[in-house]
């Protein structure tokens, strides 16, 4: 018995198929057994007593909250300081190569040598920040980043800043280089300034990439660790502990694993939500 | 008959290959892992190495591979590793997270190996408080190796400048030292020198600033350790005492909310504060991270200061490390010999040599000569025998610290009132408590 023509296809696909099951949703389905006291539990009985503790638990409130302030922020950011570099790296300069390797940099640090660097940097006796401002006689005594819960988390969303914009800006560059030189060209026949050039060809041909850019900034940020864990791990107190925190806490320090397991069932169910855009605007292009 | 010969033939070939196998099996080398935090760091792995090359050489047939692994990342790797079925032969850990092991089975019982070693007797020689943390239902999960209690350390020539004469014995005496200790080392110039620094940070904290609460008489909860006692005057008064000497007296360290038992060592060893809590191995780090300190002469210990009127005679924590053997284990004769080997009494001796560690073998603490003249030991087995206690020994313990030290920090920050954050503690932890 021969397989019919267009089953080949599904032949061919299947062992990458078989591949994410085991690699992807095998630890998604447990993930969800043991948020409900099912699986890899010491004593396991099916309950719902996780999520119905995430409802009345203040810290896990407040982790939203930084959750949701911290990928708005950095985010924002992102966007805005990845589209300027990005502009100025599309221009015709002398060793823009240079500069395009330079403008990277911050994101070839991994997230927890970055914290570590900033953490050294904020430092409060040694840090670089402090001794600057010393010196320059901008303050007359040290200043506790890290230790004052209204500047230790502004601190960690400013180094995420910096580490994260070149993503940003590769996607947004690579989308200012597939715009057509003849359009600018047209334009400028027509008279138009330079400001209009960029908000009637630039942006709404880059729409699409600041799209994707965007969610898949904010997917990569809720789930953004090493950052914050090795620059305040969360405090002081909970002043920038983020949902991704929480968990690791709950799961490794705590050994809380069916709560660690439900909260990180909402933050996927989060990050799904926020997905859903791309997957269809991704689609609709294919077909 | 040909036939016969051939079938006779295969099967003497069959026998001898069988015969080499199994003889091959018999001398085969077993290979155990072995993972403590203690072998990432310079001078506590050297002497682990030396221990285990000890070992190779005394058991022909055991090969063992370290696998060190940083303290803030044992327990991730721990534990993930032994939930799918992996994970080292052997490993250490402190008292801290020990019940949870015990509760999920990460450890394996280790009671048949000491009945066959002699049971009660062959433990006999372990301090009965060392057996605690590792002793649940009668059934005994690990074996004891290093045992200390917290003490005051601090710097006697800083002391001898500041015209102090003696250590603070209560929290009088600490607030008015610190305060006295608090200059400016060059004239006109900025304060560079604070009294003393306490560990505000995640790491370390437990044992650093339980020796507060215990100091004033309170404890983190009641002694059956099923309620929060942070609402006692007691409590009240250290937390309170913590509070003032950062934001009133300043007596701290601008930025301590964010230092950890390393960056307090730093601290000490670079005359930055003249005061810590530590125990023995405090004199050996510090020694390493200044040399021009000359830490082993001027570095002093004292017993943790103690209310006047505290009731409880307990002012100190202890700390432990035990050796824990791995329920997924398949050579656990092998994996019992190197656990043996590790806490046996020569290798507590070494260690004491190497790392100025004391041991929870009280034949060696007792008995030891390097130990018994010296000025550090002295102090901390005072402490260990009469003046300290674990921290609860229960599975919410890590949920319960971290709910305590979260609110000291805003105490600290200043986004509570010391009063509202103790109150806000005290709450938390009853409700992880009834949990």
């Amino acid at each position: 018995m021969s397989i019919k023509e267009h089953n080949k296809g599904y032949l061919f696909i299947l062992p990458a198929l078989l591949f994410l099951v085991v690699i992807l949703g095998f630890p998604a389905v447990a993930a969800v057994l043991q948020s409900f006291n099912i699986m890899w539990v010491s004593e396991p009985s099916f309950n719902t007593k996780s999520y119905v503790r995430l409802l009345g638990d203040a810290e896990f409130r407040a982790s939203v909250l930084n959750t949701v302030i911290f990928v708005g922020s950095t985010v924002g950011f992102h966007l805005l300081i990845g589209l300027a570099v990005a502009l100025l790296l599309n221009l015709e300069i002398k060793n823009k190569h240079f500069f395009r390797v330079v403008a990277i940099l911050p994101w070839t640090v991994p997230d927890v040598i970055g914290g570590l660097i900033w953490r050294f940097m904020f430092d409060t006796l040694p840090g670089i920040v402090n001794a600057v401002l010393l010196k320059t006689g901008l303050v007359a005594d040290p200043i506790d980043w890290l230790g004052n819960p209204s500047l230790a988390f502004p601190c960690v969303i400013f180094a995420e800043i910096w580490r994260g914009y070149p993503y940003v800006m590769l996607i947004l560059l690579a989308g200012l280089q597939a715009i057509p030189k003849d359009l600018y060209e047209a334009a400028e026949i027509d008279g138009a300034s330079k400001m209009a050039g960029f908000f009637y060809i630039t942006l709404p041909n880059l729409k699409f990439m600041i799209i994707i850019a965007t969610i898949l900034d904010i997917i990569w940020e809720c789930r953004l660790f090493g950052m914050v864990y090795s620059m305040t791990g969360g405090g002081p107190g909970y002043s920038s502990q983020v949902l991704s925190l929480l968990t690791y806490k709950h799961y490794f320090i705590f050994f809380n694993s069916p709560y660690a397991s439900a909260i990180a069932v909402v933050l996927a169910l989060i990050m799904l939500l926020i997905s859903i855009p791309y997957l269809r605007m991704t689609m609709q292009q294919e077909l | 008959m040909k036939k016969k010969n051939h079938l006779l033939k295969i099967l003497l070939v069959c026998a001898l290959l069988a015969q080499i196998f199994c003889f091959s099996q018999a001398f085969a080398e077993i290979t155990l892992t072995y993972s403590d935090w203690q072998l990432s760091q310079d001078i506590w792995g050297q002497s682990l190495r030396e221990a285990i090359a000890d070992f190779e050489r005394l058991n022909p047939g055991i090969k063992v591979t370290t696998e060190p692994v940083a303290l803030g990342q044992r327990d991730v790797k721990f534990t993930t590793a032994i939930r799918g079925g992996k994970g080292p032969d052997v490993f250490a850990l402190d008292a801290n997270p020990v019940k949870q092991y015990i509760k999920n089975r990460w450890v394996k019982d280790l009671t048949p190996f000491i009945e066959k070693e002699g049971g009660k007797e062959w433990l006999s020689d372990f301090y009965p408080v060392t057996l605690m943390p590792v002793t649940e239902n009668d059934k005994v999960y690990g074996v004891p190796k290093n045992v200390v209690a917290m003490v005051l350390v601090y710097n006697s020539d800083l002391f001898g400048n500041a015209g102090v004469s003696s250590p603070p014995k209560t929290w009088d005496d600490f607030r008015a030292i610190s305060k006295k200790l608090t200059m400016a080392t060059k004239s006109g110039g900025p304060i560079d020198q604070w009294g003393a620094t306490l560990v505000l940070a995640k790491a370390c904290f437990d044992l650093r600033f339980s020796v507060v609460l215990r100091g004033f008489g309170g404890d983190f909860l009641t002694p059956d350790w099923k309620h929060s006692a942070l609402n006692s005057p007691e409590a009240k008064a250290a937390f309170n005492f913590v509070v003032d000497s950062i934001n009133k007296d300043k007596t701290m360290p601008p930025g301590v909310a964010q230092v950890d038992c390393n960056g307090a060592r730093r601290l000490l060893a670079h005359k930055k504060v003249a005061m810590i809590f530590g125990t023995m191995w405090t004199i050996t780090e510090v020694s390493g991270m200044n040399k021009d300190l000359h830490g082993w002469k001027v570095l002093e210990m004292a017993p943790v200061p103690q209310a006047p009127d505290a009731k409880s005679k307990i002012r100190s924590t202890l700390y432990q490390k035990s050796i824990f053997m791995n329920p997924n284990t398949k050579n656990a004769e092998a994996a019992w010999k190197l656990i043996k080997f590790l806490t046996e009494k020569k290798q507590m001796e070494k260690w004491f040599v190497d790392n100025n560690m004391l041991s929870c073998r009280m034949s060696v603490n007792e008995g030891f000569g390097p130990i018994l003249q010296s000025k550090y030991a002295a102090v901390v087995t005072n402490e260990i025998q009469n003046h300290a206690a674990f921290l609860p020994l229960i599975p919410q313990w890590p949920e319960c610290l971290e709910a305590f030290r979260q609110n000291l920090q805003a105490a600290v920050a200043g986004t509570k009132t010391p009063d509202q954050a103790l109150m806000d503690a005290h709450n938390q932890i009853e409700s992880i408590l009834s949990r």
